[in-house]
């Protein structure tokens, strides 16, 4: 009796341990192959850029312009934005109205070549909240109070 | 001043009775259980200066916590302890009259302590009495268990002198209004609960009704704990006439408890039957959640089911058994009116949603002011306890 | 992806006839079919709009007060920049750790793995039947009968905190610094009582989400936007019975 339950719980730690080191190869495949295939010179910075102005938080992600929808970078820049960071902020005409009458990202995002700027709001806009959490995954030590 | 000392001191039966024999004894439980007070009282005294926000567990999402848990314990009883005095004084079964008198004197005892607690829980306790006049709300439950429960304990007061007084007359015309008004006020603190739309886990008939068969239940309970315990702390004899009272109580207490079990198995069957919202999530935390503790072993075992098969095994004749189960029984109704109070009202409010960096149920601790202040409470109503069995000579009966 | 662009481009499909068609077709049937069957299908064919609601806008001239004051939240155009919250803090002085009004997340799953967020705004309804004015022991809060906001009287707070666990909304907290529950008064005491005509929050808004008004004047915006056709107006928690005077719409 003793016997079979050793047999059977050395097996089910045996599955079990298998079982992990398996996932584990598996996300650091994974990791190693995002690192691998984001080129920041290629694609931009990672980093997502988060404005604060007009209105703070909104975000843009180079990945989902360059390497996702094949952008090449002089398709912005410095045509529609300057490269510097910050550049777009200090704008005066860096307001919805200007996005909407085609300037800035307006320039794409029409409702035809991309999602029209008047439409679908928290894709960029992500709120306090989205960028209290984008920053708490970036640097963990710098907690913010989430409210419920 | 004087006629009031005076008063007082003409209701102290001078001869007769009980006698604490082990005055040091005596005297070292007096000074502790008053101590204990003291710092519950502190606790409580800095909570409301500090700010509940900044000493106690409850918040926002959580507005009630272990003290109102404690108070409800404290009234229903108080409450219990008048039914069970009653049956012996107003509806002149002689079986429970030995017991009656413990019975008023615990039941003010309880209620006093009740609302010493609850004191420390409302923030502002000191506009009671001329904001509950002039802004008086009849539509709200809580005004109507206050009111009602002031009442009754002039009721229970005035009641008790008539005993002392061997006016059983106007004894049994107050035993029978306290009766009344503690049923209404205790029914209300229910429909405190129970009257509330948003909370699923209250809302309904249930509480008021569960209320009142709890209340029976836990006033048997009650004086089985404090009476057993009289005699023994004393080193008093149980003559023969109170040992049949206390059977007979052990009896009523073990079909209060059945009767309990049958309520809670209902609720919770109908708390998870088709998943009602809002109700379902909180009967698994209480069935297979971090609450599962308190009411497996605290509610169930402890309050209801343990003391029903000790007294069930013993048919009610051991009082050493019948003792264990009183005390088991207490602690279970504690724990029964923590989870009430508490699980009430962890379901969020806007559960279901599919909201994001929101709490699937929130949740609440007590603060170690709350627990000392609970304390103090559970302290003063043992302090009263034994200063009224000094005082009152072991509450013996002696117009009978 | 994009329904309101989806509507508007042409049909290249024979088989699907413009909604607007097919609506006004069924409006045809259904206004014959009441004519047979009597009033009670022309009123639904006449409220058609209210239908949608779900009953949880009250009945053409049936708001008890005058102003009715009211807000609807325009709720797809919220983007969490918190101006609201910070504006409401800065004019009523609410402390750090409570707030009358804020901001909630929801996600909705869509195809493809893809998800949107929706920010929900949520501040005291001003209910019809407030549960919180009728468990207030003291009548420490109430309901002003003539322009239907949800009152505090601080000196009259005994801090029972019942209201806190009436209000199906947690929109109650309690205030030290006052030693009283606290809660939005659509800024009656900072602003309305003092002549401006709306709230910090809607005043703040960047994106135009709150609009404050009137529902009592059929020529106010929040009348006119609950009133909007062939939108959706919501309020949050109906099954309470409360009545809430905070509508939700995309309109």
């Amino acid at each position: 009796m003793k016997a079979m339950n050793i047999i059977f719980f050395s097996m089910l730690a045996l599955l079990l341990a298998g079982g992990i080191a398996a996932q584990a190869e598996e996300a650091g495949q994974a990791a190693v192959a995002a690192q691998e295939a984001y080129d920041e010179d290629a694609y931009g910075p990672e980093a997502p850029i988060i404005w604060e102005k007009p209105v703070k938080a909104v975000v843009f992600n180079h990945k989902t312009h360059t390497k996702d929808k094949k952008l090449e970078c002089d398709a912005c820049h410095d045509s529609l934005f300057e490269q510097d960071t910050g550049a777009a902020e200090q704008k005066a005409d860096f307001t919805m109205n200007t996005i909407y009458d085609g300037g800035y990202c307006g320039a794409c995002h029409d409702g035809e070549t991309a999602f029209a700027s008047d439409t679908r709001c928290t894709a960029c806009h992500i709120g306090a909240r989205g960028e209290n959490r984008l920053r708490q995954a970036e640097n963990p030590a710098e907690t913010a109070p989430a409210h419920h | 001043m004087n006629v009031t000392i005076n008063t007082v001191l003409s209701i102290l039966p001078k001869s007769g009775g009980l006698t604490v024999e082990r005055e040091k004894f005596f005297n070292i439980s007096i000074a502790v259980l008053a101590a204990l007070s003291l710092v519950g009282i502190f606790s409580g005294v800095y909570a409301l200066w500090a700010g509940h926000e900044h000493t106690f567990g409850v918040s926002r999402e959580i507005p009630w916590g272990i003290l109102i848990a404690a108070y409800v314990f404290f009234v229903v009883t108080s409450t219990g302890l008048c039914i069970v005095s009653s049956i012996g004084h107003v509806f002149g079964f002689e079986n429970f009259a030995p017991i009656a008198k413990r019975a008023v004197f615990l039941s003010i005892v309880t209620i006093i302590s009740g609302f010493l607690v609850i004191a420390f829980e409302i923030e502002n306790t000191w506009r009671m009495p001329i904001a509950n006049v002039i802004g008086f709300n009849l539509t709200s439950n809580i005004w109507w268990m206050g009111t009602l429960y002031g009442l009754y304990l002039v009721f229970m007061v005035i009641e008790f002198v008539m005993l002392q007084l061997d006016n059983h007359k106007l004894a049994t015309a107050c035993g029978l209004a306290g009766l009344l008004t503690g049923v209404v006020a205790h029914s209300n603190l229910g429909a405190v609960f129970g009257l509330l739309n948003g909370r699923e886990f209250w809302h309904g008939p249930y509480m008021p009704i569960y209320f009142i068969v709890s209340a029976a239940m836990s006033g048997c309970v009650a004086i089985l704990f404090f009476t057993y315990l009289a005699y023994r702390f004393n080193g008093w004899a149980i003559d023969d006439k109170l040992k049949t009272s206390l059977q007979s109580v052990g009896k009523l207490a073990a079909l209060m408890m059945a009767v309990v079990l049958f309520f809670t198995t209902w609720k919770m069957i109908a708390g998870v039957t088709g998943n009602p919202p809002g109700k379902y999530e909180a009967m698994a935390y209480l069935l297979h959640g971090p609450y599962t503790v308190n009411f497996w072993i605290g509610e169930i075992t402890l309050g209801l089911v343990l003391p029903f098969f000790l007294i069930l095994c013993v048919r009610a004749e051991s009082l050493r058994v019948i003792f264990i189960a009183s005390v088991a029984g207490m602690i279970g109704i504690f724990f029964m009116r923590y989870d009430l109070v508490v699980v009430g009202q962890l379901v969020p409010h806007f559960a279901d949603m599919g909201l994001v960096d929101y709490p699937e149920m929130f949740s609440y601790t007590p603060s170690c002011l709350e627990a000392l202040t609970t304390m103090g409470g559970f302290a003063f109503c043992g302090l009263l306890f034994l200063l009224g069995e000094k005082y009152f000579r072991g509450h013996v009966s002696s117009g009978h | 992806m994009d329904i309101k662009k989806l509507e508007r481009s042409p049909s290249e499909d024979l088989s699907a006839i413009s909604s607007r068609e097919r609506r006004e077709f069924l409006r045809l049937g259904l206004a014959i079919t009441g004519l047979y069957l009597g009033g009670s299908v022309l009123s639904l064919v006449s409220v058609k709009d209210a239908a949608a609601f779900g009953g949880v806008v009250p009945k053409i001239g049936e708001y008890p007060y005058n102003p009715h004051y009211t807000m609807v939240i325009r709720e797809e155009l919220c983007i969490d920049c918190e101006r609201c919250k910070e504006a409401c803090v800065k004019t009523n002085q609410v402390p750090s750790y409570g707030y009358r009004t804020t901001i909630l997340e929801r996600r909705r799953q869509l195809t493809e793995g893809k998800s949107e967020t929706i920010f929900m705004p949520v501040l005291c309804n001003h209910c019809n039947r407030p549960p919180c004015v009728r468990v207030c022991p003291t009548t420490a809060t109430w309901k002003d009968e003539k322009t239907g906001i949800v009152m505090m009287k601080p000196s009259r707070c005994i801090g029972c905190k019942t209201c806190m666990t009436a209000c199906p909304y947690n929109a109650r907290y309690f205030q030290e610094e006052k030693r009283a529950v606290d809660k939005c008064d659509f800024c009656w005491e900072t602003r309305l009582s003092k002549g401006e005509t709306t709230t910090a929050c809607a005043a703040a808004c960047p994106a135009d989400v709150r609009v404050f008004g009137n529902l009592a004047d059929q020529k106010s915006r929040v009348y006119q936007l609950i009133h909007t056709p062939e939108t959706i107006v919501w309020t949050l928690r109906p099954e309470t019975g409360a009545l809430p005077n905070v509508f939700y719409t995309n309109a």
